[in-house]
């Protein structure tokens, strides 16, 4: 056999072989999301019993935490959080690399956090433990990089449509949330491990949908107002919960490393004295939200519980437990969905839905603003209803609460969280750019950078010696920051000479990654005064070049290849 | 499977690629499903102990309603409907205590929800109907009565399907729909058991929808199979009576102890009719005569009571031609001639419209009013 012929007979194996993976991971996915939500119930069940005394409420969650402090910082460090943001970074950074230990990390500490009574999701952790299993499986047949990438998504979507049971809003997800493309090419693959996931989860638990709901609809046109002002109302809720989250989280990473081991505790303590007054933030939640949506809860209620889950699941979050924050916000989005209506009720001078109807818009609101998809939050919302009516109402005050959250949290949560740990994902624009030249090929690798160990002074003696517009301050690994040099003369000036230069330095500063095209080098670099550092996306910090306008002028001189990065996102 | 930019180079390597592969496919699908029947088997163990956990807070719900706990036993019972959805007596036992609670609106919305997946059940409609009776919609009580009587019942269940029907009844009687249960009384006897409480019970709705000829026949019917039995010789007295058959009436009436008001009435009113009706059959001349003088006597001077009590004045034209037609009367009542047919009747006619002026417009009739009233009635000789 001819070498050509050879390689299409490989190429169509490798294509079925894709296939066949596709559904058995699907079928994985599936089982380990069925597997995750049993043993967190069965968890919750022995630890808490069916009435559980005011000690072991308050005592379990500190308790446990303790145990999965251990296991977070010394076995399993990459497994805090939801895990939607590391799989979107496995996916854009790593060519879907994802190591074994993962997925079995997740999955027992998620059960242990969540069945312990942490206010976290289970959906976040699913979606990681099913694109690990996809990755590893991938990486087991050896299947070229680009295929295990785009098995991260397939795996995402499998275990997502098991553990909500909706393939429609599963398949969306992964399209819009991980990979970040509604027209991506891999929706076929992403179906077929959605259903296969979905027929399993069904045969084994039955075809119940997750939330029982009666058939909502618009009572009165004019009820599209009540919707709009809870759209507002769900955005400014999703500000507040994102913007919390971020500003805690970050305060709890720049605590000392030796303290990360007993952070979870610590915020199991304060877990277990919530949990005293309302069980009802306990773990998941979601009886509470199926009661919200069959209006069995009162108005004083499901205030206080919008409010309290709020707080108990960014506790639970920024002390480095493992547990997501989707159903979370369908919780509280339901709560205060639920509220509302109630409210609307009795002050509203028309006819109008049930509450429950508000508390089903409030969790799609809630989901679109913080998780911020807002196509897979409308139609996630239909899979649970199976009703048209309410589409109407959702749709508008999803978008609401979408639009508002852009607008005061440009970047989406799981993104900023990303940013808080070092890595960058590419924006649409950059994973566009799938050819032509990027920082990559332009920038300077042989760069000095300012010891960050200097005084004001010296620095500025420093910067005597290496006359440029502007310095990078720090070690190869460790960039601290950006100065230049009419800030170093401001300083000396108001008698800051002798304070450490990184004491000065502003925590942020202007940067492209290898990956980033030249339109958005050139925009980026006309921010600063001449140097723009290209940094790691993985580690935000570690500098990998600088871009001046001499960089410019080599285009064209060195020749042009892409790299399998620069392809990649 | 290396990727196509590193072929294998001979047949020799593919084919060890190949069977590589084989068996890593090979051992997935084991993996897989392993994996399954063990995820199955924990989730059936899961399953089992969620069962249980309803069992608990049901058991727990009905104590807490049974104390009058209602919210407690509210949260109790969500708790187990969320455990085992599948288990409706849950959701009616939710629906239940809401209604208890006065949250009508809350109930329906869940029974609605469950009536979904179960349109024919006939507890689920059948609780429907008592809500929608405990907020006074007429329509839709009797729709739901009717979807509860029409879905499948067991044959064992056919008393409680009877027990519907007549709570149908009942309903529709006390809000004043007797056309609507004279039908449903007519299934109700056709399905009912030969036994005298059903006859009884049968009879008294139908006294109650107004239909006493059906009234009297159940009430026969009771009294076929226990000629003595108290409450349906004093219920069929009454129907006979209110029918006009006053013979029959007298006889039920006479065998009850029963000594109840209406009973009472009924057998003094039974009395009066059939001892001075001037009409009755097989009576002498002379008895006719006396009869009639008796209550024509009795008539006119209650009339003359009544224009005393006002004023003593003959205000309208009728009054007048009354009173002509009571001077005429008198006095051919005192020639000793034989009275004919004619006289007696027109008389019985004369006295149930003086009774008539008297009850219209001097108020509540006597005993002996209503009882003349009754015998023009009988005879089709009354004024209206």
């Amino acid at each position: 056999m001819t070498a050509p012929a050879t390689a299409r007979q490989l190429r169509l194996r490798e294509d079925q072989l894709f296939l066949f993976l596709v559904i058995v991971i699907g079928v994985l996915a599936g089982l380990s999301a069925v597997l995750f939500t049993v043993a967190i119930e069965q968890t919750s069940n022995r630890l808490f019993g069916l009435a559980p005394s005011k000690l072991r409420l308050f005592a379990i969650p500190p308790l446990m935490s303790v145990v999965t402090g251990v296991l977070l910082a010394k076995l399993f460090p990459d497994v805090r959080g939801s895990g939607v943001p590391q799989t979107e970074a496995a996916y854009h950074l790593a060519d879907g690399a994802i190591p074994a230990h993962v997925p079995i990390g997740k999955f027992i500490t998620g059960v242990l956090c969540i069945g312990s009574g942490h206010s976290m999701g289970r959906e976040g952790p699913s979606v990681q433990i099913g694109a690990g299993l996809a990755s590893v499986i991938g990486r087991w047949f050896h299947l070229p990089p680009r295929r295990v990438r785009d098995l991260v998504p397939v795996g995402a979507a499998g275990a997502l449509a098991a553990a909500f049971n909706t393939p429609v809003a599963a398949v969306l997800f992964a399209l819009e949330e991980i990979i970040g493309d509604m027209n991506a090419a891999l929706i076929g693959s992403t179906v077929v491990a959605s259903v296969a996931a979905v027929i399993v989860e069904r045969s084994i638990l039955g075809n119940e949908p997750l939330f029982h709901v009666p058939a909502y609809r618009l009572v009165h046109p004019a009820e599209l107002i009540a919707y709009a002002a809870l759209g507002v109302f769900g955005g400014l809720v999703s500000l507040a919960f994102s913007k919390t989250l971020l500003a805690l989280r970050g305060l709890f990473l720049r605590l000392p490393a030796r303290t990360k081991m007993f952070q979870p505790a610590m915020g199991g303590l304060v877990i277990g004295a919530i949990l005293i007054f309302s069980p009802a933030v306990m773990g998941v939640g979601y009886e509470y939200v199926d009661q919200a949506l069959n209006g069995g809860l009162l108005l004083k209620t499901m205030l206080l519980l919008c409010f309290l889950k709020l707080g108990a699941t960014i506790v639970s979050y920024v002390s480095g437990n493992a547990g997501g924050i989707f159903a979370p916000s369908l919780y509280i989005g339901a709560m205060a969905g639920g509220a509302a209506g109630l409210l609307v009720r009795r002050i509203a001078p028309f006819p109008t839905a049930d509450p429950g109807a508000y508390a089903l818009v409030g969790m799609g609101t809630l989901f679109a603003g913080i998780i911020r998809a807002p196509m897979t939050s409308v139609f996630m919302i239909f899979e649970i209803t199976q009703d048209y009516q309410i589409l109407v109402p959702l749709m508008v005050a999803n978008m609401l609460s979408f639009v508002i959250s852009r607008k005061y949290q440009p970047v989406p949560i799981y993104h900023a969280l990303l940013q808080q740990d070092g890595i960058h994902l590419p924006s649409a624009a950059t994973r566009a750019a799938t050819s032509g030249r990027t920082a990559r090929h332009i920038m300077r690798t042989d760069i000095e950078l300012m010891p960050p160990d200097r005084s004001i002074e010296q620095a500025w003696e420093w910067a005597v010696e290496h006359d440029a517009p502007e310095y990078l301050v720090g070690t190869a690994d460790r960039l601290a920051g950006v100065v230049t040099r009419a800030q170093l003369e401001d300083w000396r000036a108001s008698d800051k000479g002798n304070h450490p230069i990184v004491s000065v330095l502003e925590d942020s500063f202007v940067h492209v990654h290898p990956d980033h095209p030249l339109d958005i080098v050139l925009e980026r670099l006309s921010q600063t005064s001449g140097v723009l550092p290209v940094v790691s996306r993985t580690e935000a910090r570690r500098v990998e070049g600088v871009v001046t306008p001499d960089s410019i002028l080599v285009i064209g001189d060195r020749p042009h290849r892409r790299t399998p990065a620069a392809g990649s996102g | 499977m290396s990727s196509t930019a590193d072929l294998p180079r001979d047949t020799a390597e593919r084919a060890t690629l190949i069977h590589r592969e084989m068996l890593q496919l090979t051992a997935l699908v084991i993996v897989a499903f392993i994996a399954f029947f063990v995820t199955r088997a924990v989730a059936r163990n899961n399953r089992a102990v969620s069962l249980r956990n309803a069992s608990t807070w049901f058991s727990q719900g009905e104590q807490l309603a049974n104390a009058g706990r209602l919210d407690e036993a509210i949260a109790a019972f969500r708790r187990a409907m969320i455990r085992n959805r599948t288990n409706r007596t849950y959701v009616r036992a939710l629906a239940r205590a809401l209604a208890m609670k006065g949250d009508h609106d809350a109930a329906r919305t869940i029974l609605l929800t469950l009536r979904e997946s179960a349109p024919e059940d006939a507890e689920i409609n059948l609780e429907l109907a008592r809500l929608a009776v405990a907020r006074g919609d007429i329509n839709e009580s009797v729709r739901f009565y009717h979807d509860a009587l029409y879905a499948p019942w067991a044959a064992a269940q056919a008393e409680t399907r009877r027990g519907v029907r007549l709570e149908l009844i009942r309903f529709l009687i006390t809000h004043g729909q007797s056309a609507g249960a004279r039908p449903e009384l007519l299934a109700a006897s056709a399905d009912a058991p030969d036994d005298v409480a059903h006859h009884v019970e049968l009879a008294r709705l139908f006294a109650e929808a107004h239909d006493d000829t059906d009234a009297l026949a159940q009430f026969r019917r009771a009294l076929r199979l226990a000629p003595d039995d108290d409450v349906a010789l004093a219920g069929a007295g009454q129907a006979a009576f209110r029918l006009g058959q006053y013979p029959a009436a007298r006889r039920y009436l006479q065998r009850t102890v029963q000594d109840d008001p209406a009973t009472r009435d009924a057998r003094e009113l039974v009395e009066l009719v059939l001892s001075r009706d001037p009409l009755a059959p097989r009576i002498g001349s002379s008895e006719r005569r006396r009869r009639l003088e008796s209550e024509f006597s009795y008539a006119e001077q209650r009339f003359s009571q009544c224009l005393g009590q006002r004023g003593g004045n003959l205000s309208t034209p009728d009054q007048v031609k009354l009173q002509t037609e009571v001077q005429t009367l008198d006095a051919r009542l005192k020639r000793p001639a034989t009275l004919d047919q004619d006289t007696v009747e027109s008389g019985t006619e004369l006295i149930d419209r003086l009774e008539r002026e008297v009850v219209d417009r001097c108020g509540p009739p006597t005993v002996r009013d209503q009882a003349l009233l009754l015998i023009a009635r009988s005879h089709g000789t009354d004024s209206r």
